[in-house]
């Protein structure tokens, strides 16, 4: 029988979040794939997005505000066979975890990347968050916003991430599939979900939304699959391509796949180069000392360099 | 002259290849049979600046550095005027005479603080304001001044490249010709330094030969030392000691962001990232290695090593002030969700980025009340090369049993010492695993059930369990209530009770000299050293005195050093900080006040000489606290 991914706890999200729509169209997609309880890990930061892990029935750590990527970077390193599912908000992983999110575009670690936006900081009273325009007034804030705005789908692929998608999380179907190509995808992916919030932001709203979104991955000829022996050229195209979509916005929102390079090596792989064995005998799995129970390593051989 | 004890300081412009100089002294000077102690010193600075080697030999195993200089091997015109106070009655300085006319007011790379003391000490003392007049004010302190033209040296010898990019080279085999050590030695130790470079190891040979020679033709070289015996050692920094203590203790993955004098630890890590086994019985064995990670930024580097702790690696992450400042929230989170992760930090003069390059021993007390909120973890510290090793498979054993932060303090100075390791005894330091659990469905990753506070540990990929840094259920959900709170504040904290009774206090605390001792002195990390040569040399003027060393100040030896200080004569607290923070730690834990203070916080090492005499003015009462001044 297939695992129920989703755990006893009780969600505590508000009613008509768009949160709901992500937890479904996760499990579903870990279901879909068959995968067992110990093949999956969750790492979430902080916020509404931060509580994912424990509605999951999967091992799950709830992470510092803004350190979710790294968590999960380390998790998946010392045990690559592990898929790494971060979910997080956008103001976690776009404010205080900004640095990361583009340090992770340039690992290409192999971590699925959930964002949860909702333009606004839900758990702390919907404050602005990098995704709200500049000018716009939601409920919650006194003054317009005074910050500008940051493009997640553009900053992704800016940063290097090689699968880079839009969901809606009212459309459970399809954000399901998406996680489902994010989780084979062997670079990291990163999916950006609107998720609208149904007590702080009352401009976004799930009817705002419903009335723009479309599919890319509908429109004929829409192919943004590179793989290793995509000409230069064609890359490029792809990638352009993809940029230009991510620029949508307002009247229509583009969802679907904007871009999916299998060309570009995961940093698990990189480190595989370098290290041998490191995919069959990984840190995780490593033995650290004889059957005596010390060390299994010789100093002076490994240090022979500075014998005298 | 078999039994020598030589002070000798190479310097030179940063870049100019002090550290070539260095390891030829030092590996020619071991291959004969001899040991040597070695700091490094250099500016924040990637070249031009003055750095130096304060090297000292023995045939026994040095343990501190001592000035004046017996020897003082300029490379450059600002090492004369940089050491211009390091030279006395017996110094020998080695110069390129070609820097003879080199004008105190081109060196643009001596700081201009720097600058202005020594412009006042050459006019104060009536002397021109160059190179030469430095050198005669150094005669006139009785140093015996030998200039050489090093260009002249080399002259036919046919080079890749200037003579000039061969000074370090040449100015080491001038100074080990003039002291003695023979030739084969000085050649011997290139190559050790450059390995397989065939090329490179034939041309400096033939700078070697032409210093020799010249040597003997001008009646420089020194009566030859008589070889020692003496087993095979390695050649050690403390950054090495604890890469190769953290090899041997099981690590299998380490970040960390670059920051000095932190990096070279990680560096090296990186470059045993395949481990030599030991063993090639069992196949599983010989596979494998080190995964090094360079990180964004040090947020990223505690909490990277903490989730790969969480599938059962053993790991670590390395830094110095301003980055451990930054690891604080997640050194916290490491305490609530009892993740067992080694943070070695490498303290340096701050605060702020402070002095980057030079020593420091101000971070202890940040070390202790790290992170927010009340969390067990544990703060050690190592004092030389050696205790490196064993301290760093120790943290890393730690981590595992009690399931928490560890925090392994090394200075800077200790970390850029270099030291001959004799035996590494790899029986000495069991590698102790986490208590694990068998796989459980209902696997209860926090269980209240246990006396000790231990629960077994879970691992991502095997177990089912969560993590959380709010406060957690057995299970590892978020909660408030208030008796499972307090619960779990009592479960975490036993932990530390039970580290407190399981590790003896010989690793927390060590006593050095007799017990009834007129003296005590109390220190902690690089300062071992220094101190114990003290005791030798105030015991040769009959002065009884013993050391009263701390190695562990989380859990704390508290009635261990309570007992100890409470039967003491005259204590006095040295370290490489303001405000004496062991002194506080212990004032803390015992209640007992200390009053004597010997204290350096100018970025410097201590040396013997300063700390002798120091000592002298508290026994004579003439002050309380001493401030030490050594330095260039």
């Amino acid at each position: 029988m297939a695992h129920n991914f989703r755990s006893d706890v009780a969600i505590d999200w508000c009613p008509g979040c768009g949160d709901f729509g992500i937890v479904t169209g996760l499990t579903q997609a870990l279901s879909e794939l068959n995968y067992g309880p110990n093949d999956v890990v969750a790492v979430s930061g902080i916020g509404c997005s931060g509580k994912t892990p424990h509605y999951l029935n999967i091992a799950g750590v709830h992470t510092l505000h803004g350190r979710s990527i790294p968590y999960a970077t380390g998790v998946k390193l010392a045990n690559p066979r592990l898929k790494v599912i971060v979910t997080s908000g956008d103001g976690d992983m776009l404010s205080i975890g900004a640095g990361h999110f583009v340090a992770e575009g340039r690992r290409n670690t192999g971590l699925t990347i959930i964002l949860y936006d909702n333009e606004v900081y839900g758990l702390t009273k919907g404050q602005a968050a990098p995704t709200m325009a500049l000018g716009e007034r939601t409920k919650g804030l006194s003054k317009p916003n005074i910050y500008g705005k940051v493009n997640p789908i553009t900053l992704a692929l800016s940063s290097g991430y090689s699968f880079v998608a839009r969901g809606f999380s009212f459309d459970t179907k399809h954000l399901k599939d998406l996680v489902k190509k994010a989780l084979v995808h062997e670079g990291s992916s990163f999916i950006d979900v609107l998720q609208p919030c149904p007590t702080y932001n009352n401009i976004n709203t799930m009817e705002w939304y419903k009335s723009r979104v479309y599919k890319i991955d509908d429109e004929k000829g829409w192919d943004p699959v590179v793989l290793p022996d995509t000409p230069a050229q064609k890359v490029n195209e792809k990638f352009n391509n993809a940029y230009s979509r991510g620029l949508e916005w307002e009247d229509k929102i583009p969802i679907g796949v904007f871009f999916d390079n299998r060309a570009i090596p995961s940093f698990v792989k990189r480190i595989a180069e370098n290290v041998p064995d490191y995919l069959t005998n990984p840190p995780s799995d490593q033995i650290v000392a004889g059957p005596d129970g010390f060390t299994n390593v010789d100093p002076f051989k490994t240090f022979a360099d500075r014998v005298i | 002259m078999s039994n020598i004890d030589l002070n000798l300081s190479v310097g030179g412009p940063q870049g100019g290849g002090i550290d070539t100089s260095s390891n030829m002294i030092s590996r020619a000077f071991a291959s004969s049979g001899y040991n040597v102690l070695g700091v490094r010193e250099f500016h924040s600075n990637i070249k031009g600046r003055h750095s130096y080697v304060h090297l000292r030999i023995k045939q026994e195993r040095p343990r501190s550095l001592k000035y004046p200089l017996d020897f003082l091997v300029a490379l450059d015109p600002d090492t004369i005027f940089e050491h211009l106070d390091d030279v006395s009655t017996g110094s020998t300085v080695i110069y390129d005479k070609n820097d003879e006319s080199s004008e105190l007011s081109q060196a643009r790379m001596i700081m201009r603080d720097t600058f202005k003391r020594i412009n006042s000490t050459l006019q104060e003392n009536g002397f021109e304001l160059n190179v030469k007049g430095a050198l005669e004010l150094m005669k006139k302190r009785g140093a015996r001044i030998v200039g050489i033209p090093f260009s002249k040296v080399v002259e036919g010898v046919e080079l890749d490249g200037p003579a000039t990019r061969y000074a370090n080279v040449l100015g080491a085999s001038l100074t080990l010709s003039i002291i003695g050590l023979d030739r084969k030695f000085t050649k011997g130790s290139l190559k050790h330094i450059f390995g397989s470079k065939e090329k490179v190891i034939e041309l400096n040979g033939k700078v070697v030969d032409a210093a020799y020679d010249y040597c003997s033709e001008n009646k420089l070289s020194g009566k030859t030392l008589a070889d020692k015996d003496a087993p095979p050692r390695m050649l050690l920094t403390g950054n090495d000691a604890a890469a190769l203590g953290k090899i041997m203790g099981g690590l299998r993955f380490q970040t960390y962001y670059p920051i000095t004098p932190a990096s070279d630890e990680s560096a090296i890590l990186e470059e045993h990232e395949h481990i030599k086994w030991l063993s090639s019985e069992n196949e599983m064995l010989t596979k494998g290695g080190i995964t090094v990670v360079q990180t964004e930024d040090e947020l990223s580097a505690i909490t990277m090593a903490e989730g790969a702790a969480l599938t059962g690696a053993r790991t670590a992450t390395a830094t110095s002030g301003p980055g451990f400042s930054l690891m604080a929230e997640a050194i916290s989170f490491a305490g609530i969700d009892e993740i067992p992760v080694v943070i070695t930090l490498y303290q340096r003069g701050g605060p702020s980025t402070g002095l980057p390059t030079r020593n420091g021993q101000a971070d202890l007390m940040f070390a202790l009340n790290t992170g927010h909120g009340e969390f067990p973890k544990m703060v050690m510290s190592s004092g030389d090369v050696e205790e490196c090793i064993y301290d760093s498979m120790s943290a890393l054993n730690y981590a595992q049993r009690y399931q928490l932060p560890v925090i392994h303090l090394i200075d800077k100075n200790l970390a850029n010492t270099s030291d001959f390791v004799p035996k590494i005894d790899t029986r000495l330091v069991k590698v102790d695993h986490a208590l694990k659990t068998e796989h459980r469905d209902d696997f209860k990753r926090y269980t209240l059930n246990t006396d000790n506070g231990i629960s077994p540990m879970g691992y991502f990929g095997k177990d089912i369990f969560w993590m959380t840094g709010d406060e957690h259920d057995e299970l590892g959900h978020v909660t408030e209530d208030p008796v499972i709170r307090d619960q779990m504040m009592v479960k975490r904290f036993r932990k530390l009770q039970l580290a407190a009774e399981e590790i003896p206090d010989s690793e927390k605390v060590l006593v050095y000299g007799k017990k009834d001792a007129k003296i005590t002195f109390i220190t902690w990390g690089s300062q071992k050293g220094v101190v114990l040569d003290v005791i030798e040399a105030l015991k040769a003027r009959g002065i009884e005195a013993n050391l009263l060393y701390l190695r562990m100040f989380e859990p704390f030896p508290s009635k261990f050093v309570q007992d100890f200080l409470s039967k003491a004569g005259t204590v006095i607290d040295v370290e490489s900080n303001m405000t004496g923070q062991a002194a506080k730690v212990i004032r803390m834990n015992t209640g007992i006040e200390i009053t004597n203070f010997i204290l350096k916080y100018n970025g410097r090492h201590i040396t013997e000489d300063e700390l002798v005499s120091a000592t002298k003015e508290i026994v004579g009462k003439k002050n309380k606290t001493v401030v030490l001044e050594n330095g260039a």
